[in-house]
């Protein structure tokens, strides 16, 4: 049987889909007590790689745990762990309730269970209503309430946010983090890393099913850089005297503005004050994490820029 | 185990698809009843004239006393039984289409445990769907039908246990081709063609080819047999002394050309559901849930 640790490991995880490499020789380890997030692009193999922690899908190589065990040793799972992968899976003709006690039942656990946990996500009033005629933000109210029936140790959750307004985010959020502080453990996938900034206390991210970060958002935070925006009279002259004193990320912006990276605007004024350039405007600016998420996931599935609208030549009378 | 038979049984109980599919079947096996005595009639009328006194010398009895409704009956079972084979097959197809079965799977010990527990489940509603097709069949027969035409208390015992075994069989069958095939449009299309097209083309085929014994092995051949033995033997045995031709005559007329006896042939079907359910649980047992 499994030790209760709460642990979930992946180790050196793989999956090959025909000639696509959905997952890559991944690891990472998601301890209890906090709220872990999984974050990647779309397409860089999330979702596949938390259907291989649940047993849904079978890994290339590499192994997927919870409690030091595959899935499919968990004995009684549902008890275990609890997933929100898709807010698809339901019946549409037969009602929440209804939904919650059939699942309930495979648990193990008794029907006053199903309608506890109805209750918790906010579902109560609309239990005997058929899930077909749901909202999606529903939907995923009710798929959160499944993985939920088994009170379980461990909590999975695909994109949990796809469809939930902002009051059921904000929702979501205290209920996670409070979750995570009864000592469970709880891994939340997403494409945003904005969306789940307030509720991650780790983060994991992939891109091109590898990992690129693994550790607590404040230490992203902490690696993420000041920069300063400064509008000189003259930028090349600027540029140069900041040069001279060994700074060297520095860039233009489209906006005619100086971006300086690694200084403070103290130094920048001081340094055009010795050159003899005036200073228009200064402004130091944090590089937010988002910046941060896109510059360790860039790359993959880069859209291009739209072509450059051609005006067309027009015969004129002036 | 048994808290997911429950859970496999609340699945089968909280949507409308039993009872939309237990309609069509109970207006079958009625429609079959009522029409399989009004036809009994029919031939007895024209048997009763003189002309086809022959036939009568031949079954030792005046045609008034044959029980010809078993043939009408035994049809009318093996027709109606196709619809709890698609109710069998919707069992895991529908769950892939819905995409219910990733909860199905996160919620069970195993992937092979709820493919039992689901197959448990619809064995027993193999023998419900038996039951409704032996009851609104029962009321069409005895509703046109004369009674020296209808079997005796233990021909009806008979034929309520086979068709519970046929509908239980055809279940089974559906459920194990369900999982092979894991599209309901698929399954159901395929299951229809094969039963009502493919394999009556061949058996034609193979009593062409003077091999018939053939046909009792097949899926359809065996599960025909399974109710059609039955009925012939519920016939013969009230008809006195018959020649093997006509025997043979009758055993194609009650669905059951080239049949085994009525046991061998729920065995040889038994064997089907197995082979198509074992095909089934290996290709569920590996398929990747994306």
């Amino acid at each position: 049987m499994h030790d209760g640790s709460g642990l979930i490991a992946v180790q050196n995880l793989s999956k090959q889909f025909g000639s696509v490499t959905a997952v890559h020789n991944l690891s990472f380890t998601v301890s209890p007590g906090s709220v872990t997030g999984f974050l990647g692009p779309n397409g860089a193999g999330k979702t596949t790689t938390l259907r291989m922690l649940l047993g849904l899908v079978k890994p290339t190589s590499g192994t997927a745990t919870i409690n030091g065990r595959p899935f499919h040793q968990l004995g009684q799972p549902g008890r275990v762990v609890g997933a929100v992968l898709e807010a698809q899976g339901f019946h549409p003709a037969r009602s929440a309730r209804n939904h919650l006690r059939v699942y309930a039942s495979a648990i193990g656990v008794p029907d006053a269970q199903a309608d506890q946990v109805i209750g918790l996500v906010g579902l109560g009033t609309a239990a005997d209503r058929k899930v077909g005629g749901f909202s999606l933000g529903m939907k995923q109210r009710l798929a959160l309430a499944t993985a939920l029936l088994g009170d379980p140790q461990v909590l999975v959750l695909d994109e949990p946010a796809n469809g939930l307004d902002p009051e059921g985010i904000a929702w979501l959020r205290t209920f996670l983090q409070s979750y995570a502080r009864m000592g469970r453990t709880v891994l939340i996938s997403s494409h945003l890393l904005a969306e789940v900034e307030q509720t991650v206390d780790q983060v994991v991210i992939i891109s091109r099913g590898q990992t690129m970060f693994h550790g607590p958002l404040d230490r992203l935070r902490q690696s993420q850089q000041r920069r300063v925006l400064v509008q000189p009279s003259d930028i090349n002259a600027l540029a140069s005297a900041l040069r001279a004193e060994g700074v060297q990320a520095i860039e233009q912006l489209p906006d005619g503005r100086l971006a300086v990276s690694g200084v403070d605007s103290r130094q920048v004024a001081d340094s055009a004050l010795k050159a003899g350039v005036s200073i228009y405007g200064i402004q130091e600016e944090q590089v937010d994490l988002e910046r941060l998420f896109f510059q360790l996931t860039s790359g993959q599935y880069a859209g291009q820029a739209p072509a450059p609208y051609q005006q067309q030549q027009q015969g004129g009378w002036a | 185990m048994g808290n997911l038979v429950q859970a496999e049984l609340r699945k089968t109980t909280t949507t409308g698809l039993w009872w939309g599919l237990l309609i069509p079947t109970a207006v079958l096996a009625l429609g079959w009843g009522l029409a399989t005595g009004l036809l009994g009639q029919f031939f007895v009328d024209f048997a009763s004239s003189s002309d086809v006194d022959e036939v009568s010398d031949f079954l030792g009895v005046t045609p008034d006393q044959w029980k010809i409704s078993l043939f009408g009956m035994a049809r009318a079972i093996n027709i109606s039984t196709i619809f709890p084979m698609i109710f069998g097959a919707m069992a895991i197809s529908g769950e892939i289409n819905r995409r219910t079965i990733t909860t199905t799977f996160l919620t069970a010990q195993s992937r092979m445990h709820s493919m039992l527990a689901k197959m448990l489940v619809y064995v027993l509603w193999g023998a419900i769907y038996g039951l409704a097709i032996m009851l609104f069949l029962g009321i069409g027969v005895v509703l046109t039908s004369e009674s020296g035409q209808l079997p005796d208390a233990g021909g009806w015992a008979m034929l309520t246990l086979v068709c519970v075994l046929s509908s239980i069989l055809m279940t089974m069958f559906g459920v194990g081709v369900g999982a092979l095939i894991p599209n309901v449009a698929g399954t159901i299309v395929l299951l229809l063609l094969y039963f009502l097209v493919i394999e009556n083309v061949l058996h034609l085929v193979l009593a062409y080819l003077e091999v018939p014994a053939v046909i009792g092995f097949l899926p359809n051949g065996s599960i025909n047999g399974l109710t059609g033995s039955v009925a012939v033997d519920l016939f013969l045995s009230s008809a006195g002394v018959v020649p093997t031709e006509i025997e043979d005559v009758l055993r194609a007329i009650a669905g059951a050309g080239g049949a085994l006896d009525w046991w061998w042939s729920g065995l040889v079907f038994l064997a089907w559901s197995g082979i198509v359910f074992a095909g089934g649980w290996a290709v569920t047992q590996s398929k990747d849930i994306t």
